[in-house]
């Protein structure tokens, strides 16, 4: 008796819930599944900020085809299983008409493939892992992001200019690590093939808060490159115990595929290391179009600090989103895919033109050179290489996607 | 009487959760099946914590490797799913009787650490051998097959999965209840009291704690693979001490000297957890509360509550 | 040869961190029973306690060194004296249970309160820059945690083992029923000694927080690697906090330049290893 009591009261206050979540009609539900907790969450806190700006704007004018945005956010906790539950609450429980989300890749290979169960448009607007919009590629599922096939083929066009052989790779030892190496490597070699990969590249464990191990080994090993992927917690903790270390005065060459990150430079200050070459998915400086320049004063405004990667893609996804459904002139899925598809989007990052053949932006790689600046609190960069995305993005064929 | 009452609160909530999918809405439907996935187990666990008295901090091995196995399985070879759930949970099995082999000889807290200590070897395992398991983002994107046997069931619908998954955790349940009412089964509580009496009536306890421990680990990657094909993935946090955690958490929320304490515990933590993430982002705080509220104020658990009603003390 | 000294020093640098931290891990357990979950809880919190005083009080390092562990001694004092003392005669898995709720109590309203941005923590200007030792370039501070780590433990070890407080607390862990027939206040000393193992714990975060990144959860790690230090060195013992900890920093200062793939799993075999083979710990008493 008390068993079923237990059952029934669960169930019933979950159908209270169930019904408390029931939509309000005239607004446009954006489900959103980032990393809320542990050690990554101001990834989470990042998008969070970015879809509450593009959605007040939004609202501010009107709305999307008459009706207001209302966003929900998930914890997708790092684990793909806990992020594909997560999605079929949105979409089951709190009937969302729109998905966005997700900071690790991890998550995101396991989650795209269940998207297709769901029937809503997916945009990815931070996991980097080519396989997305490459071999998992399916109809429902977009990304608005920088990926690590374009990060990493502009980083290599860099490495080619400086002319060095030797290359080795510090990198988080999963799988974000791994490809960033595979396809930095790749890359580098089709542009030099007399570049020599090093045969024991560095893999520190991820989330290691003691990188001197690694440091040491590096620099006794004496290459002439080094590719860094670390990112993140990582990359601040890799930084300081690097300067310690002496690894800045070393000679080698060092490129950063995430050390623009504003977060990084914001935590760093000047412990950052200057007349570096560092990348980033978006540089808030980069851009001097209206567009930008609205999005970085808003931000700054609202927040208090520069806008990072994570906010812009979110808040350009909302935008996409708005676009498409105007293009549109409808809210079903269907032709919210349709619309996205080949669509040029505004956004802070430049026009990006959504590809039909894969659903990948074909978004700008933004590298630079480290530099202080009285101006700014943090490390700016300086000088700023903008790559076009049609330069370093790979054909739909490339990338492996195959959605037909 | 008491067992005429427990028989008919069983009866009643068989009846309810058959009649689930009918009442309740769409959602649900997903809970429920999680829930009665890790219901099972937590369950297989208290077969070595609320039996035999020993507090396993390993058991994501078995779970993981159940989930590995049938995701292998299905992926390479695209087996019919009822071969998948016979097979996966052998494999669990067979770990288990590796890792058991070694830690039924300690006790308590000792005994907790090695199998913490051999969960991660797993995880470690699944984290690094890329080239099989998929690495860190493990395996994905793999095909859900016909059950087999001749019933047209489609496991991608949720309904299907659902009462498949209802019968099979049923099933599991009854073997395991049988279990632990049978000799063997008071064998384990005996040793759980005093196992050096035990060993004086000349019964070789380390032996039973194998067994026990062998099937714990078969159930627990039944559950895994069931999991597995529910989640539509393998990762190797399925190994991590932290997902270890989960049916400790949930056996003692919901009494381990109960039966179907586990499943309870799973029923609140889960039933919780959605409840809270429904509201808010900051979900672990609440969590952390109503935890800490449960620990301070339910001495034996949810069961504990209604132990006078319910009886069925293990 | 200088990678040899790197490695030592590096495993010299992250063991007497470890040991600091495990120590307050160890010495709860051995007094209270409890095995404390929310150990690296509050080793974050003594980071972000430092954080705060030096960043927005702009008190000197020093100061907040000494401020920061009291603080969270301050705090667990509190749980122990309303929340763990109400679960002492109860079975183990309520210790566990209840601290692995304070956990997310703790680690969440960190969050809550410093957000979820990193930050970094100076260390004072004494302290930094970088020293040559054998061909060897290392920073200056991690020479300084060296130096605090064996200050800490041979001031920790007289304290247990030359002062009347030391006894009185051995006494009440071996025997608590004899110590209270004698007088001895049981509960306030059971009060006290979660307080010192969290001063430990917080005193650890404090240290290390110029040497590491403050972020979320920046605790979690070490609670594994804590335990792991403990088993191995035994349970409830303080010299085996201390091999334990030189252990597992010797695994990551080696194994870390060596072996890195194995990174995840060797810290694991070290402790099954110990398990195994003597498993109250290589110092534990049997």
């Amino acid at each position: 008796m008390l068993r079923k009591l237990l059952v029934m009261t669960i169930v019933s206050v979950m159908a209270i819930g169930v019904s408390l979540n029931a939509r309000a009609e005239g607004t446009v539900k954006i489900g959103a599944i980032y990393l809320l907790s542990g050690a990554f969450s101001t990834y989470g806190q990042f998008a969070k900020n970015g879809i509450e700006l593009a959605a007040d704007e939004i609202n501010a004018s009107g709305g999307i085809l008459g009706k207001k945005i209302e966003f929900l956010l998930e914890d997708s906790t790092g684990k793909a299983n806990v992020a594909i539950q997560a999605a079929r609450k949105l979409v089951y429980q709190d009937n969302v008409d729109l998905l966005m989300g997700l900071d690790s890749s991890g998550v995101a290979k396991g989650l795209v493939p269940v998207v297709p169960e769901l029937k809503k448009p997916f945009i990815i607007t931070h996991a980097a892992t080519p396989d997305v919009t490459g071999s998992l590629c399916n109809k429902y599922v977009f990304r608005i992001a920088l990926n690590i096939s374009q990060n990493t083929k502009a980083a290599a066009l860099i490495a080619k200019e400086l002319g060095v052989k030797k290359w080795t790779t510090i990198g988080p030892d999963y799988d974000f690590g791994h490809q960033s190496w595979e396809f930095f490597g790749g890359y580098l070699k089709q542009l030099d093939p007399e570049v020599v990969l090093s045969a024991d590249p560095s893999f520190p464990k991820f989330k290691a808060e003691d990188f001197t191990p690694i440091i040491n080994k590096v620099i006794a090993d004496k290459p002439e490159g080094v590719f860094i992927s670390l990112w993140g917690g990582d990359l601040i903790n890799f930084i300081r115990q690097a300067n310690n270390l002496g690894f800045f005065k070393q000679n080698f060459k060092i490129l950063m595929s995430l050390g623009a990150a504003t977060e990084v430079l914001t935590a760093l200050g000047d412990q950052m290391p200057e007349g570096i070459w560092v990348g980033t998915r978006y540089w808030f400086a980069a851009n001097d179009t209206p567009t930008n320049n609205n999005f970085v004063a808003a931000y700054k405004k609202r927040f208090g600090d520069y806008p990072s990667y994570n906010s812009q893609g979110a808040y350009a996804a909302v935008y996409a989103y708005k676009a498409a459904i105007e293009k549109a002139k409808s809210f079903e899925p269907d032709k919210i895919i349709a619309a996205l598809e080949n669509l040029t989007v505004d956004t802070p990052s430049g026009e990006l033109l959504i590809r039909a053949e894969d659903h990948q932006a074909v978004v700008n790689g933004n590298w630079g050179i480290t530099k202080a600046d009285a101006n700014y609190p943090i490390r700016i960069l300086d000088p700023i290489r903008i790559f076009p995305g049609k330069d370093i993005t790979p054909t739909p064929a490339e990338s492996g996607c195959n959605m037909k | 009487m008491r067992k005429k009452l427990q028989l008919g609160t069983l009866l009643l909530l068989a009846v309810g959760l058959v009649l689930l999918p009918k009442l309740s809405p769409f959602f649900i439907v997903f809970v429920a099946t999680e829930i009665l996935i890790l219901g099972l187990f937590a369950t297989s666990f208290n077969l070595m914590f609320g039996y035999c008295g020993l507090l396993s901090f390993g058991h994501g091995a078995f779970f993981g490797t159940g989930a590995y196995v049938a995701g292998l399985l299905l992926q390479h070879l695209q087996w019919d799913f009822f071969w998948v759930l016979a097979v996966a949970p052998l494999a669990a099995a067979l770990v288990a009787t590796l890792i058991g082999c070694l830690c039924v000889r300690l006790n308590e807290v000792y005994f907790s650490m090695l199998t913490l200590a051999f969960g991660m070897m797993i995880f470690a395992i699944a984290h690094q051998w890329r080239s099989v398991t998929g690495g860190s983002d493990g395996l994905a994107g793999f095909p859900l097959t016909r059950v087999g046997l001749g019933l047209d069931l489609v496991l991608a619908n949720p309904f299907h999965f659902y009462y498949l998954t209802l019968v099979i955790v049923g099933l599991s349940l009854a073997a395991i209840y049988t279990l632990t009412i049978s000799p063997f089964g008071l064998i384990l509580r005996a040793m759980r009291e005093n196992s050096e009496r035990v060993a004086f009536a000349g019964i070789p306890a380390n032996r039973y704690r194998l067994y026990g421990f062998i099937l714990s680990g078969l159930f627990s990657g039944l559950a895994g693979a069931l999991f597995a094909a529910f989640s539509r993935v393998a990762v190797p946090e399925m190994a991590h001490w932290t997902q270890s955690a989960e049916p400790i958490l949930m056996t003692i929320l919901g009494g381990s000297q109960f039966f179907f304490g586990p499943l309870a515990g799973a029923a609140v933590f889960l039933g919780l957890k959605t409840l809270i993430t429904s509201y808010t982002s900051e979900w672990m705080i609440y969590l952390g509360i109503i935890l800490l509220g449960m620990v301070l104020f339910l001495p034996k658990g949810i069961f504990g509550l209604f132990e006078r009603w319910l009886g069925g003390r293990t | 040869m200088t990678a040899f000294v790197a490695a030592l020093l590096n495993s010299f640098d992250i063991g007497i961190l470890l040991f600091i931290i495990a120590s307050g891990l160890t010495i709860v357990f051995g007094v209270l029973g409890i095995l404390n979950f929310a150990h690296g809880a509050l080793y974050m919190t003594g980071a972000y306690l430092l954080l705060t005083l030096m960043r927005t009080l702009e008190i000197p390092f020093w100061m907040g060194l000494l401020l920061a562990p009291l603080g969270v001694a301050m705090l667990a004092v509190a749980i122990e004296r309303f929340l763990l003392r109400r679960i002492y005669h109860r079975h183990p898995s309520f210790g566990l249970l209840l601290t692995f709720a304070l956990l997310l109590i703790i680690d969440d309203t960190v969050r809550l309160i410093w957000g979820s941005g990193y930050h970094i923590v100076e260390p004072p200007p004494a302290l930094r820059g970088a020293m040559s030792l054998f061909g060897v370039t290392y920073p200056l501070y991690s020479f300084f945690t060296i130096a605090m780590g064996i200050l800490i433990g041979v001031a920790v070890w007289l304290l247990f083992h030359r002062t009347r407080i030391g006894k009185t607390v051995r006494a009440a862990a071996l025997d608590p029923e004899m110590a209270q027939a004698v007088g001895i206040n049981v509960p306030l000393v059971l009060t006290l000694v979660f307080g010192f193992g969290a001063w430990l714990a917080a005193l650890g975060g404090a240290l290390a927080a110029p040497m590491r990144t403050l972020g979320p959860a920046m605790g979690d790690t070490i609670i594994i690697e804590s335990f792991i230090v403990v088993v191995i060195g035994g349970l409830g013992s303080f010299p085996g906090a201390l091999l334990g900890a030189l252990i597992l920093g010797g695994i990551h200062g080696f194994g870390g330049r060596w072996l890195a793939e194995w990174n995840i799993v060797l810290p694991y075999i070290g402790m099954a290893l110990v398990l195994l083979w003597r498993p109250e710990g290589l110092m534990g008493r049997r």
